[in-house]
C-alpha cells in the first residue's frame, strides 16, 4: 500500500504557510479524511488518469459547460471537475450554516431599511455615500414593499479558511449567484466515478436544493394567489449560465422562459403558451436588473419584459431576487458588514470579515499606496474575479500602473491584506497524482417568507494552476464535490 | 384660467410591425392648484388603453396593439384648470443661514438623496460647478441667478441635441433645446446642495403659438420652508400659470413622454408629434374646443410682469438692508 500512495501523493507538498485541509502539521492524515485517503490509495495512478479522462467526458456529454468572457475566442468550456471531494465534519458545518444565514438575515434587513427610511445612514453607521455613489442603487426601488419583504432570496457567500484555520468570509453575492447546478452535477460525477467511497461516509445529500427553492419561491407569492405559478426567466442560451437555469428550471418542474415568453397587461404578467395566457406569479430571474424591463431600465434591452416592474411595483409578481439588491452586494457595504449584523440583529457575527481599506478613506488610501505590494486591490463592482490585482505578483510597472488607477476612481476600489487561502489535495493531470492547490468554499442560502434554507454543501472552487490564489471558473479554476457529513 | 392641452403623436413605419408596446407620459398631474377637468386618449387601431402609475405615482398610459400595422396615430385631450399663484414672499429674499445650514444636514442630504445626486444625463464636465451659490444672497436669489446665468450663456436651438445628449457636448456646442437647459439646471443646483428634479409638461406661450410644438421641461427645486419651486432656465422664468406640469423625475428618462419598444424587421419609421396648449375661460363648458374669443395676456407682457416683480422684490430688499444699517441700536 505504502508504494502505491507514494506514487499517487508523491508530488504533494505540504507548506506551512497555509492550513491543509487534508494533514495536519506533522503530516498526518486528518481523521475525517483517514478512510477515503485510505481508499484512495489503493488505487494506482492509471487508474486516477482513466477515471478523471471518464468524469471529463461525462460532464461534455451532459452539456455543462460555460462561457469565458473577455477572450478572444468564446468558447464553452467545461468546468474542471475534481476527483478528490472535499469534507465538511458536522461541527465546523453548523458554525457556517449559522453564520451563513445571520448574513443573509442582516443584508435583508439592510436592504429594505436603505429602500426605506435608511435608519442605519441616520444613525451614522453606514456612511450616505455608500448607497448615493453606488451604481447599483436603484431609484425605483425606494418604498416599495415586496412581497414577504424578502430582497435576497438566493445568497451565495464565498468563504476561505486561512492559514490560522478559520473561516473567513470574502464576499456575499447577492445579485444572481450561480454555481449551484455544479454542486448537483458534481455529486452525480463522483458517484458515477467512485460509487464505493460513499459507502464508508454519511454525507448529506444536495439534490435538495431546487425543491426547496421551489418552497421559498412560493412562500413569496403575490397577496391574493393561492396556488402560484412559478418560472426560471433566463437571458438565453448565449448566457455564461444557461445551462444552470435549464437545470433549476427542470428540477423544480418548472417552465424555464424568456422575456420574449411573458407579456404584460394591466400590471399582471401572463406567459404565452399553446393554451393561451397562463398567468405568472414568481419569477426566479437570472437577467441582470438592467435588462429586466425595457420601459424602466436600458431601453435597448432585449432580453427583459416591457412592464416587467411596474406590475412588480404593483405587488402583482414577485421576482426572485428583487431589483435593487445588487447594492448590497457590493465590495464596499462587505466592509461594514460586522456593523450591519449587530445594528439589524443585535448579534455578534459569526463568521469573520477580512480585513478591508477603502480607497475612498484618506488614510486608508495612503496605508494602501504604500503597502500595495501586500495586499490584494478589488474593484468594488466586479463580479467573477475580474479586474483583481495581487500585490506580491506585480511588477515595478504594474504596481505604478495599478496605483494610477485606484488614484483616479477611489470609490472604486478596495484592498485587502492577501489571504491565504487553505490548500487541499487535487488530481493534477500533468502529473497525474495528488497536489496541493488553494480552493474556497460557495455556500448557497435561500430566504423566503418563514422559509429559510443552507444548502449543506457547496462549491468548493479550486485553483488549478500551481500557487494560484484565483479560483473563479473565468480565470480557469475547477470544482470539488464538497461533502457535509451528518455525524 | 383653463387650458385644453391637445397632443398628437403620428408613427409611420415603413416595414410592417408585428408587435409593439407604448408607453406615455403626457397627462398633466392633479395637484393643488392644477386639476383635470377632462381627458381622452385614443388611438387609431382601437388598441386598449391600460392605465397604471409610474416609479413617482404619475399617470401612465400603455398600448400593446394585437395585430400588424404599419402606421398608427394616438390622441390626446386634457382640459386642465390652473389657480393663479404666486411664489413670491416676503421670505424670498431674505438671507437665512440657517437654510444653508440646513441643506447641509445629514437628515436632509438623506431625506432629498434621490433629487441631490448626479445620473448620466446630469454630470458636470470635470465635475466642475460653472455656478457657486452666494451664501450672502437667499437660495431663492441664487436660485434665480442660475436661471438667468444659463439663459444668457446657452442659446436655444433645436435639433443640434438629443435627448442622450450629456452636459458636456451640451456645454461644449453652447446650443439645445429645454432638457439640456434644464439638465444643467439641475446638476448644478444639485452641486451646490440644493435638490433638483426634472421636470415635464406644457407651456402656454400664448393662443395660436404653434412654432415650437413639444413637451416643455423646466427644474423644481426644493428651498427649505418654502418647498417645491419651478425654475424654466430656457425662459428665464419662474414656472407659474403657464406651466402645466406633467411628471417630474431624476433627469429626462424618467419623464420621456413616450417610450416604446416596437417588433418589426425595419426599424425605419417617419414620427410626428404635436402639442397644442390652448387658454380660454372657465366659464365655458368642458370640452376640448374653445367656443369664444380669448386673448389671455400676450406670453411677452407675462415675462414683463414677472421681470417687474422681481425688480421690486430686489428693491424691497435693499431697503430691508438699508433700515437693518441705519437703525439706531
Amino acid at each position: 500500500m505504502s508504494e502505491t500512495q507514494n506514487s499517487i501523493f508523491a508530488s504533494y507538498e505540504k507548506d506551512s504557510k497555509f492550513y491543509d485541509e487534508i494533514f495536519d502539521e506533522k503530516g498526518n492524515v486528518k481523521k475525517v479524511y483517514q478512510t477515503l485517503f485510505d481508499l484512495y490509495s489503493g488505487h494506482s495512478s492509471q487508474d486516477f488518469a482513466k477515471l478523471n479522462e471518464k468524469a471529463k467526458a461525462s460532464f461534455f456529454n451532459q452539456g455543462i459547460t460555460f462561457q469565458v468572457y473577455n477572450d478572444k475566442e468564446a468558447k464553452e468550456k467545461i468546468f474542471p471537475f475534481d476527483l478528490f471531494p472535499r469534507i465538511i465534519g458536522q461541527k465546523e458545518w453548523d458554525v457556517i450554516e449559522r453564520g451563513v444565514l445571520q448574513r443573509s438575515k442582516a443584508l435583508n434587513h439592510f436592504i429594505w431599511d436603505i429602500y426605506h427610511d435608511k435608519k442605519i445612514i441616520k444613525q451614522g453607521i453606514v456612511p450616505l455615500d455608500l448607497i448615493s455613489s453606488s451604481e447599483n442603487y436603484l431609484h425605483q426601488m425606494i418604498g416599495i414593499d415586496p412581497p414577504g419583504g424578502i430582497y435576497n432570496h438566493v445568497s451565495g457567500t464565498d468563504l476561505i479558511k486561512h492559514s490560522d484555520g478559520k473561516y473567513y468570509v470574502l464576499e456575499d453575492n447577492i445579485r444572481c449567484p450561480s454555481g449551484v447546478s455544479y454542486v448537483v452535477c458534481n455529486r452525480t460525477a463522483l458517484k458515477r466515478a467512485l460509487f464505493g467511497v460513499f459507502n464508508h461516509y454519511n454525507a448529506h445529500s444536495v439534490t435538495d436544493y431546487a425543491q426547496n427553492l421551489l418552497e421559498m419561491m412560493e412562500s413569496v407569492k403575490p397577496r391574493g394567489v393561492d396556488e402560484p405559478n412559478c418560472v426560471v426567466i433566463t437571458p438565453g442560451v448565449y448566457n455564461s449560465a444557461y445551462y444552470e437555469h435549464s437545470y433549476l428550471a427542470k428540477a423544480m418542474g418548472v417552465e424555464l422562459v424568456e422575456g420574449r415568453d411573458l407579456f404584460v397587461e394591466n400590471d399582471f404578467v401572463y406567459m404565452q403558451t399553446i393554451r393561451g395566457p397562463q398567468r405568472v406569479d414568481v419569477i426566479y430571474r437570472r437577467v441582470d436588473d438592467q435588462f429586466l424591463d425595457p420601459l424602466e431600465f436600458k431601453p435597448e434591452s432585449m432580453l427583459g419584459v416591457p412592464g416587467l416592474f411596474s406590475a412588480y411595483k404593483n405587488g402583482n409578481v414577485c421576482l426572485v431576487n428583487a431589483p435593487g439588491t445588487g447594492v448590497a452586494d457590493d465590495k464596499a457595504v462587505y466592509t461594514y458588514m460586522p456593523q450591519i449584523i449587530k445594528y439589524y440583529l443585535g448579534e455578534e457575527p459569526i463568521l469573520n470579515n477580512v480585513q478591508t481599506y477603502h480607497c475612498s478613506r484618506p488614510d486608508d488610501m495612503k496605508f494602501v499606496l504604500e503597502n500595495i505590494d501586500k495586499l490584494v486591490i478589488k474593484p468594488v463592482d466586479e463580479a467573477g474575479g475580474y479586474g483583481i490585482s495581487i500585490g506580491n505578483t506585480l511588477t515595478k510597472d504594474e504596481i505604478q500602473k495599478v496605483k494610477k488607477t485606484i488614484m483616479a476612481s477611489p470609490r472604486k476600489y478596495i484592498a485587502q491584506p492577501i489571504m491565504s487561502l487553505s490548500v487541499h489535495a487535487t488530481y493534477i493531470e500533468e502529473s497525474e497524482s495528488f497536489e496541493s492547490r488553494h480552493v474556497d468554499l460557495r455556500t448557497y442560502c435561500l430566504l423566503g417568507a418563514n422559509k429559510d434554507f443552507v444548502l449543506k454543501g457547496g462549491l468548493t472552487r479550486v485553483a488549478l494552476k500551481k500557487g494560484n490564489l484565483i479560483v473563479n471558473s473565468s480565470q480557469g479554476g475547477g470544482s470539488k464535490d464538497t461533502w457535509v457529513l451528518k455525524s | 384660467m383653463d387650458y385644453i392641452i391637445k397632443y398628437r403623436a403620428e408613427n409611420k413605419y415603413e416595414a410592417q410591425v408585428n408587435e409593439a408596446l407604448w408607453q406615455f407620459l403626457i397627462k398633466p398631474e392633479e395637484s393643488a392648484d392644477q386639476t383635470i377637468r377632462a381627458s381622452e386618449f385614443t388611438n387609431s387601431l382601437g388598441a386598449a388603453v391600460e392605465e397604471s402609475t409610474n416609479t413617482y405615482g404619475f399617470e401612465i398610459v400603455r398600448i400593446h396593439p394585437k395585430k400588424p400595422f404599419t402606421e398608427i396615430l394616438f390622441e390626446a385631450n386634457y382640459l386642465v384648470r390652473k389657480d393663479q399663484t404666486n411664489p413670491f414672499s416676503a421670505l424670498d429674499n431674505v438671507v437665512n443661514t440657517e437654510h444653508y445650514a440646513a441643506v447641509e444636514s445629514l437628515d436632509f442630504k438623506i431625506r432629498y438623496e434621490r433629487f441631490l445626486g448626479s445620473t448620466e444625463l446630469t454630470i458636470l464636465p470635470s465635475g466642475k460647478i460653472p455656478f457657486i451659490f452666494d451664501k450672502q444672497r437667499s437660495i431663492f436669489d441664487n436660485l434665480q441667478g442660475l436661471n438667468t446665468y444659463i439663459f444668457k450663456n446657452f442659446q436655444f436651438k433645436q435639433q443640434v441635441t438629443t435627448v442622450t445628449t450629456t452636459l458636456e457636448e451640451f456645454i461644449n456646442q453652447g446650443q439645445g433645446v429645454c432638457q439640456d437647459f434644464t439638465h444643467l439646471f439641475v446638476a448644478i443646483a444639485r452641486a451646490n446642495n440644493i435638490p433638483a428634479r426634472y421636470t415635464s409638461g406644457y407651456l402656454h406661450q400664448g393662443n395660436g403659438y404653434f412654432e415650437e410644438s413639444q413637451m416643455h421641461a423646466w427644474a423644481e427645486c426644493y428651498i427649505p420652508e418654502k418647498g417645491w419651486l419651478g425654475f424654466d432656465p430656457a425662459n428665464d422664468l419662474i414656472a407659474l400659470q403657464n406651466h402645466i406640469k406633467v411628471a417630474h423625475g431624476k433627469d429626462y428618462n424618467d419623464c420621456a413622454p413616450i417610450k416604446g419598444v416596437i417588433f418589426s424587421n425595419s426599424a425605419k419609421n417617419d414620427t410626428n408629434y404635436t402639442v397644442e396648449v390652448i387658454a380660454r375661460k372657465e366659464s365655458e363648458p368642458d370640452v376640448f374646443h374653445p367656443l369664444q374669443e380669448f386673448e389671455p395676456l400676450p406670453f411677452k407682457q407675462q415675462l414683463d410682469m414677472q421681470l417687474q416683480w422681481q425688480q421690486q422684490q430686489q428693491q424691497q430688499q435693499e431697503q430691508q438692508k438699508q433700515q437693518q444699517t441705519y437703525t439706531p441700536s
